[in-house]
């Protein structure tokens, strides 16, 4: 008769791993448990909805050869189903509105509420990434992407170099990013603030770079803390093509709908604060990002995760994050009648003021019989923009030209090597 | 004001990391050696994380690189 599996090698043989990783000098970012030789696949489905809204299923597989001299190569492969629907940007009305959407569809809209039209779409992505060591002080990345969806085509290369100083007390980073994307808009690119005219069917070229530098150190025995400064450029189509903005007259009633129009040009600057923190068993994960750009919006990003270790491969994890973002410049929720267009706008509620509070946990295991590792994560996101912005005229200080969004987010996640 | 805020935190960032000059030595770096210990101990999760954040609010950034364009924000 089979007794129990047997546990305490596993446990010996982490421990040892451990500290032999521990002499060979740590580094303040922590390569750790990836530094074995052998090959690694991990699985992750990732089940996302929003209360009448959008929903995505997305699965994505990701296969890692970790060789011995430390380098590993990764490729990954991602599939996103969207269905659903998205609001339109539009205002409502006392009365039942319709809207045409780029793919020839009618869509009612019930009065009083937020205009949203349907959408399903499909996005294919393939990523690959080259880690080298040179040396014991240095890591090279080396990366590329492309993804494909219905209206869109993203192509782009990264690289990334870490450098140990300070008897590996302290990591900094390097790196950046370029992407070349294409925007296609189903039924054509509509001219900004139209009616909808077309203006043609071709690509509109989308180009971004991003650079960042960072530093992390090793605090104590038990604390790490690093700060990140990112910049990102963006040019070309930023405009949301589907997106509509309503032309009211003075009594708030929306008589026509205008397209979205943004800037040609974005660049963005965003700072992270991070630390983790061991406290015997369980571990403490903070982290704060700011961030600019250049079209007005601000924001503040706090995260607090708690891992508390429940055995060698059992965890639960919380997590509560808080974000809240000022309203981009040209952001307006609809435009007056007779009054001049200005040059910019849209009414695209995430370019508005807007808060974001996630409530979730990770509960991470594995089984005794079998060799990989599971996590599934669970949260609940909700949304919460202005309800009654200033711009809000006549019957439209009657509606709620915000209401939250409930999001819910399921990911399970397996992870095995051989 | 926006670029004095960014350099502040410049500031403060650097100041915590050159805050003390304790040093950890190879053998007391145990705890430090564990996988938990990183800054992104799961990185996939955190990249499903990101994507969702990036396609509903209107920032971006600071995790570092990798991954690629989307048409969803």
């Amino acid at each position: 008769m089979a007794g129990p599996p047997e546990k305490r090698p596993t446990v010996v043989r982490d421990a040892l791993h451990t500290a032999a990783l521990a002499l060979l000098l740590v580094p303040a970012t922590v390569q750790a448990a990836d530094s074995e030789a052998g090959d690694k696949i991990d699985l992750t489905w990732l089940q996302y909805g929003e209360q009448s809204r959008t929903r995505i299923a997305e699965p994505v597989v990701r296969f890692t050869h970790l060789m011995p001299d430390g380098q590993s190569f990764s490729a990954q492969l991602g599939i996103d189903i969207i269905t659903g629907a998205s609001p339109t940007g539009a205002l409502p009305s006392g009365q039942v509105q319709t809207h045409t959407t780029p793919s020839g569809r009618v869509v009612t809209s019930p009065p009083g509420q937020i205009p949203t039209a349907p959408f399903q779409d499909h996005r294919l992505s393939l990523d690959a990434d080259w880690k080298r060591p040179l040396g014991r002080l240095v890591i090279t990345t080396l990366g590329g992407h492309v993804s494909r969806e219905k209206d869109y085509q993203s192509l782009g290369a990264n690289g990334e170099v870490s450098v140990d100083v300070w008897h590996r007390m302290m990591t900094l980073t390097a790196g950046g990013s370029i992407n070349h994307d294409s925007v296609f808009p189903v039924g054509g690119t509509p001219a900004g603030l139209s009616d909808g005219t077309i203006l043609h069917s071709s690509a509109n070229a989308k180009r971004v770079g991003n650079i960042f530098f960072g530093a992390s150190r090793i605090l104590s025995r038990k604390w790490m803390a690093g700060v990140t400064g990112s910049r990102t450029f963006e040019s070309g189509y930023l405009t949301e093509p589907y997106k509509l903005v309503s032309v009211m007259n003075d009594n708030g009633q929306p008589i026509s709908e205008l397209t979205d129009k943004r800037p040609s040009i974005r660049n963005r600057t965003s700072l992270l604060f991070s630390s983790v923190y061991h406290l015997t068993d369980d571990v403490l994960y903070n982290s704060y990002r700011y961030y600019t750009d250049s079209w007005k919006v601000r924001s503040h990003t706090l995260e607090i995760r708690y891992r508390h270790q429940l055995d060698t491969d059992t965890y639960i994890e919380p997590l509560l994050r808080f974000y809240t973002q000022s309203a981009a410049s040209f952001y307006t929720v609809g435009l007056h009648d007779g009054a001049p267009l200005p040059d910019f706008a849209s009414s695209d509620y995430r370019l508005g003021r807007l808060q974001t509070i996630t409530l979730g946990a990770t509960y991470g295991f594995a089984f005794d019989d079998n060799p990989g590792n599971w996590v599934v994560r669970a949260e609940y996101i909700r949304q919460a923009g202005d309800s009654s912005p200033p711009g809000a005229v006549g019957i439209q200080r009657g509606f709620d030209l915000a209401p939250p969004v409930n999001i819910y987010a399921i990911v399970v996640g397996y992870t095995f090597k051989y | 004001m926006k670029r004095t805020v960014a350099r502040l935190l410049t500031v403060l960032g650097l100041l915590l990391l050159i805050a003390g000059c304790t040093t950890v030595k190879p053998w007391d770096r145990d705890l430090l050696a564990q996988k938990r210990m990183s800054f992104n101990p799961t990185p996939m999760l955190q990249a499903i994380d990101e994507h969702i954040y990036f396609s509903k609010e209107a920032s971006m950034g600071g995790i570092g690189v990798g991954g690629g364009g989307c048409g969803c924000n």
